[in-house]
């Protein structure tokens, strides 16, 4: 209660200060406008954030779950094989290195403005946290349950699946939290670089035409959004409690 | 168990077993150790920290190499864990994930023993281990003693001819070891394994065996054995009034002073 209470006063006095610090500060309406004129553009073209944040939404849970399923693929693949571990995972983070952001404009060339750019360039931005987050949880198998393990006679495929897999899962759910973030970063870069909709399309939109107060309610819906995909992880990895217990 | 077994036969036989680790200075973990447990024995073997009694257990479980000698169980040479044997460790080693009594059925389902082989006695294994109620908890939501009574009985689901026990009771505290020890015994008086513990103990290596083999390190060897000529069943009240009791105890606190001063 008190806690709610607490927030609800932060927020109403940081609301506050943007929309009266602005005239007091005599700062011009398309450098910053008021809170209650973006609220207002915001209401005008909600028809459009809507729909702009449903293509928006599409592309970002279709990039993240590639980049969870690949992520988790190779991963694995990375820890069985040997292999792969000498040519693969060299190649994975000198990828991770790059800046992504300078992969997207290919992604563009390679996938054409629809769809399929935007879900590229999210995967780009998601996966590589998940591969390393579950490469490094793989590892992170207590050597006493080894032992354990290997005492009892498990058979490789009961050790991935009964002891490796759950001691993995603290780290691979650390990595999708890392992950949620970036891919809303990945799908706004592709918009920004060439799309026909989505929320950073209308972004570009918006500056071009100097309506400072809609590009603002944009940045409202685009962090609202982001903030709930990433309460949403954070929701599902507290089904992983086990962290750091071992007896 | 095993109808090929000669009763005259040593159950465990270790033969002038020789194990080093490698690394910058080569380590002598065990220098020609001989050992061997008849069929239905409790042998504990009593060491200082760092003497590679654990080391030997390991090696006894398959789960270590060694690079001279010979190491046998009913007769045949160790190579990999074997489904005669069960081993006990130190730590619980229950995954956090799994419910107790999960985690005390996991071993039977690494072993793919049949369901209708272990169920009924996981059952007869919780009452007897005082788990019954705590079947659907956690490892976490349970003391330390309740946990190590929950590895011991995952491994007894087991039914394993040997039973291998690397300090058991290390990690709790003397109360709640000392019950334990009582409980195992119980057991023990019940199933007849072949029991090989390994302790610094020497209280409960007096309580729970028929013999007592005492190591030194650096290398480890075997130095002395000790048959302990107590009656059974033993209860921690009763045995303490024999006379004899005192005077193992006496022998072995002396004999493991000798080789703490080396240190």
């Amino acid at each position: 209660m008190r806690r709610t209470l607490e927030s609800l006063i932060f927020w109403g006095l940081l609301a506050a200060l943007w929309e009266y610090g602005v005239g007091a500060l005599g700062i011009r309406r398309y450098l910053l406008p008021p809170l209650s004129a973006v609220l207002a553009a915001g209401w005008e073209a909600r028809e459009m954030l809507l729909s702009e944040t449903w293509v928006t939404t599409t592309e970002v849970l279709m990039g993240f779950g590639l980049a969870v399923v690949g992520g988790i693929l190779f991963g694995v693949l990375i820890h069985l094989s040997p292999l792969a571990r000498r040519t693969l995972y060299p190649l994975i983070t000198a990828l991770q290195s790059m800046p992504k952001i300078a992969l997207a404009p290919l992604m563009i060339v390679w996938f054409g403005y629809g769809l399929g750019s935007k879900v590229a360039a999210t995967f780009l931005f998601a996966f590589f946290p998940v591969v390393v987050a579950t490469l490094g949880g793989m590892q992170n198998v207590p050597i006493n349950l080894d032992e354990h393990f290997h005492a009892l006679g498990a058979s490789r495929w009961d050790r991935f699946w009964r002891l490796q897999m759950p001691s993995a899962l603290p780290a691979f759910v650390d990595g999708i939290k890392i992950a949620m973030p970036l891919a809303v970063i990945g799908a706004i870069v592709g918009e920004f670089i060439g799309a026909e909709e989505g929320l950073g399309h209308l972004m570009t939109l918006a500056t071009a035409n100097a309506q400072t107060d809609l590009m603002f309610a944009a940045i409202l819906v685009i962090t609202a959004l982001a903030v709930f995909l990433y309460a949403l992880v954070e929701r599902l990895a507290r089904a992983v409690w086990w962290r750091g217990i071992s007896y | 168990m095993d109808s090929s077994h000669d009763s005259s036969q040593p159950v465990i036989a270790v033969r002038q077993v020789l194990k080093t680790f490698a690394g910058k200075r080569e380590v002598k973990a065990l220098e020609a150790v001989d050992l061997a447990i008849g069929a239905h024995e409790f042998v504990s073997i009593l060491g200082p920290s760092g003497c590679g009694k654990s080391t030997l257990l390991r090696i006894v479980a398959g789960l270590t190499p060694y690079q001279g000698g010979e190491v046998c169980v009913n007769g045949r040479a160790v190579m990999d864990p074997s489904p005669e044997i069960g081993v006990v460790f130190q730590s619980s080693n229950m995954l956090p994930w799994l419910t107790v009594r999960e985690n005390m059925a996991l071993g039977a389902r690494l072993r793919k023993l049949p369901e209708s082989a272990w169920a009924p006695k996981l059952e007869q294994l919780m009452g007897m281990l005082g788990l019954k109620g705590f079947e659907q908890h956690h490892p976490h939501q349970l003391s330390g003693g309740m946990r190590q009574r929950a590895a011991i009985g995952q491994i007894l689901a087991l039914d394993p001819q040997i039973l291998l026990m690397d300090e058991p009771f290390g990690a709790l505290d003397a109360l709640t070891r000392d019950r334990l020890n009582v409980e195992l015994l119980r057991i023990w008086q019940e199933q007849r394994q072949t029991v090989l513990l390994v302790t610094h103990s020497i209280a409960e290596a007096v309580f729970l065996s028929d013999r007592v083999l005492v190591m030194s390190g650096r290398p480890g060897r075997v130095v002395q054995e000790i048959a302990i000529d107590l009656p059974r069943p033993r209860r921690p009240e009763s045995i303490k009034e024999n006379p004899r009791y005192g005077e193992y105890i006496a022998e072995l606190s002396s004999l493991m002073g000798v080789f703490k001063d080396e240190h």
